[in-house]
């Protein structure tokens, strides 16, 4: 099939997280791209997803552009609308979410996120918005997929301050520090990325069309491991970029 | 029992030095009129809590009212950052338990069971985690699950002196429907002691008991009600107001500064002697009236 559908490094993040979630799966969600990777799996592959807001919203149809989870616009016709402790509680912590879905400011060669500070967390740094439920998702959701622009200073070797733990220092240091699930992909837009087997170092597991091995390795803060052929990711279909610009997100609300 | 009062008689009930569980999240449902009677009364040194990090909270770090606070992060969602609790925790003048959402839930939940401790699976391998541990040294520890010798993360329960609650609808005696999401406020309220419910609108206790299965607040729980409409502005109260999205970005821009938050107070907070006169300086009922939700969408 020829592949002449344009789209933009949004579209394409947006569609590669949709590809990683299955129908009938519960899928924890911030606010941002995660929304749209999800309402798009929704509309196509994953009818039967729930998908879940952390303040105790299941299942909302938003029609109007919102400028967060505080948002009553994002809890708009609803199936539910609880709790932290119904939420994150009894359906995170109760083992029952299968995807967590995280932004973040920075990230690492482990998949450790930080959403709380810059600088030097001993000395002169800058502080913004901390965990929220992102700690709790990535501590117990079956897999997590973490969507973060592709720039060197939010890809490093370690990060400053771990808000949500990925694998840790790698090996089984995930597992002994008595966490469920694991780290599953990095999204960015150049790449997506796994995490090795034994190391539990992240991995390039596809290029995205239109940039090259160089491009992504130059942008990092480290090296992640490179295996001999890395494929091309599957661009969005005219389908999916439709889907996304004139029924999920016509007014531009979650994209940026 | 009638227990309405009004703000000023209500927030004369806390001492300087109490811990108080706030219900704003992020810029919806905040105790905005009770954040700025405590700055005026001049209260002090408080412990403020709440799971998610919100624009009342905001307002009374940067009116110099807290010690302490106890929060899992916030921002007041794509208006900015929580500018004046980030200060204090930058300059190191504000003491910050950081947690994460459902750390503080679980804390506020284990208070209102009356449970010793309770495990937590979330924190472990984080740095939110080594920070805590420095900060209050006693908020955690580890437990062997007496049934499987597995460890685990154990924290200490919540019982805040006072929930300050903002409501749609109670009665006079106290008793309250949150209507929409409650994210934390229902564990709050029965993790504290006693609980300040303030609400838009006071109906007669027959509502109540025409629709108790709508009642998330006792009665028996709330010591004092207070009538403010508007009380959460410029944040929203689902099915009564939206957010006042100008006024919002208006404080996001004077907190990045201390001098622009002094202003700030002086204006909207000092410079007013209730919460009327406030009403009154933000646009009157004309703005006021744009604000009400749409009866359908419910905002």
């Amino acid at each position: 099939m020829t592949n002449d559908v344009e789209y933009t490094p949004f579209e394409l993040m947006a569609v590669a997280g949709a590809r990683e979630l299955k129908d009938g799966e519960i899928v924890a969600v911030g606010l941002g791209l995660p929304v749209v990777a999800t309402f798009l799996a929704k509309r196509t592959h994953a009818p039967n997803l729930t998908m879940m807001f952390e303040l105790g919203v299941i299942d909302p149809e938003p029609i109007h552009p919102a400028v967060g989870l505080a948002d009553p616009r994002v809890w708009y016709r609803a199936k539910i609308l609880s709790s932290f402790v119904d939420m994150l509680g009894t359906v995170l912590h109760g083992g029952r979410v299968d995807v967590g879905f995280l932004g973040g400011l920075e990230t690492d060669a482990h998949g450790n996120v930080n959403t709380t500070l810059l600088g030097d967390p001993k000395g002169k740094f800058r502080h913004f918005i901390g965990s929220g439920g992102a700690n709790d998702i990535a501590s117990s959701s079956r897999r997590t997929i973490l969507i973060i622009r592709h720039e060197a200073r939010k890809l490093n070797e370690a990060v400053a301050f771990i808000t949500s733990p990925g694998y840790v220092t790698g090996g089984d240091s995930r597992e002994k520090s008595g966490l469920a699930g694991t780290p599953s992909r990095v999204i960015t837009d150049k790449a997506i990325f796994g995490f090795d087997p034994e190391s539990k170092r992240m991995m390039l597991l596809s290029i995205h069309p239109g940039t090259t091995l160089e491009d992504v390795l130059a942008n990092m803060g480290f090296t992640p491991i490179v295996p001999d052929n890395v494929p091309v990711t599957e661009p969005p279909t005219a389908e999916q970029v439709r889907l996304i610009r004139e029924e999920i997100d016509p007014n531009g609300m979650y994209a940026g | 029992m009638n227990k309405v009062v009004t703000l000023s008689e209500a927030v004369t009930t806390i001492p300087s030095g109490s811990h108080v569980a706030v219900s704003g999240f992020a810029i919806t449902r905040c105790t905005m009129a009770f954040a700025s009677e405590v700055i005026r009364q001049g209260i002090k040194n408080l412990t403020v809590s709440q799971c998610v990090g919100a624009m009342d909270a905001d307002l009374l770090v940067g009116g110099g009212a807290v010690e302490r606070l106890l929060y899992g992060g916030g921002s007041l969602d794509r208006f900015g950052r929580l500018s004046c609790v980030n200060r204090g925790i930058e300059d190191g003048t504000l003491i910050a338990e950081e947690h994460s959402s459902l750390s503080m839930a679980f804390r506020y939940m284990a208070g209102a069971l009356g449970l010793p401790f309770i495990p937590i699976r979330s924190l472990r391998g984080s740095d939110i985690l080594k920070r805590l541990q420095q900060v209050a040294p006693s908020a955690t520890a580890y437990v062997k699950d007496p049934f499987t010798g597995d460890e685990w993360l154990a924290l200490r329960p919540l019982k805040p002196d006072v929930a300050v609650v903002q409501v749609q609808v109670a009665d006079p005696e106290g008793n309250a429907w949150i209507i929409g999401p409650r994210w934390d406020n229902e564990e709050q309220v029965k993790a504290s002691q006693r609980t300040i419910v303030i609400a838009e609108r006071i109906v007669p206790t027959e509502m109540i008991r025409r629709e108790p299965e709508r009642t998330v607040i006792p009665g028996f729980r709330v010591s004092h009600v207070v009538h403010l409409p508007f009380s959460a502005h410029p944040t929203s109260v689902y099915r009564a107001y939206d957010y006042d999205a100008d006024h919002i970005r208006l404080y996001a821009e004077a907190a990045k500064t201390p001098d622009g938050m002094r202003a700030y107070l002086d204006k909207y907070v000092y410079g007013v002697k209730d919460h009327w006169e406030y009403l009154e300086k933000v646009g009157g009922m004309k703005h006021l009236d744009s604000l009400t939700a749409d009866a359908i969408l419910g905002y």
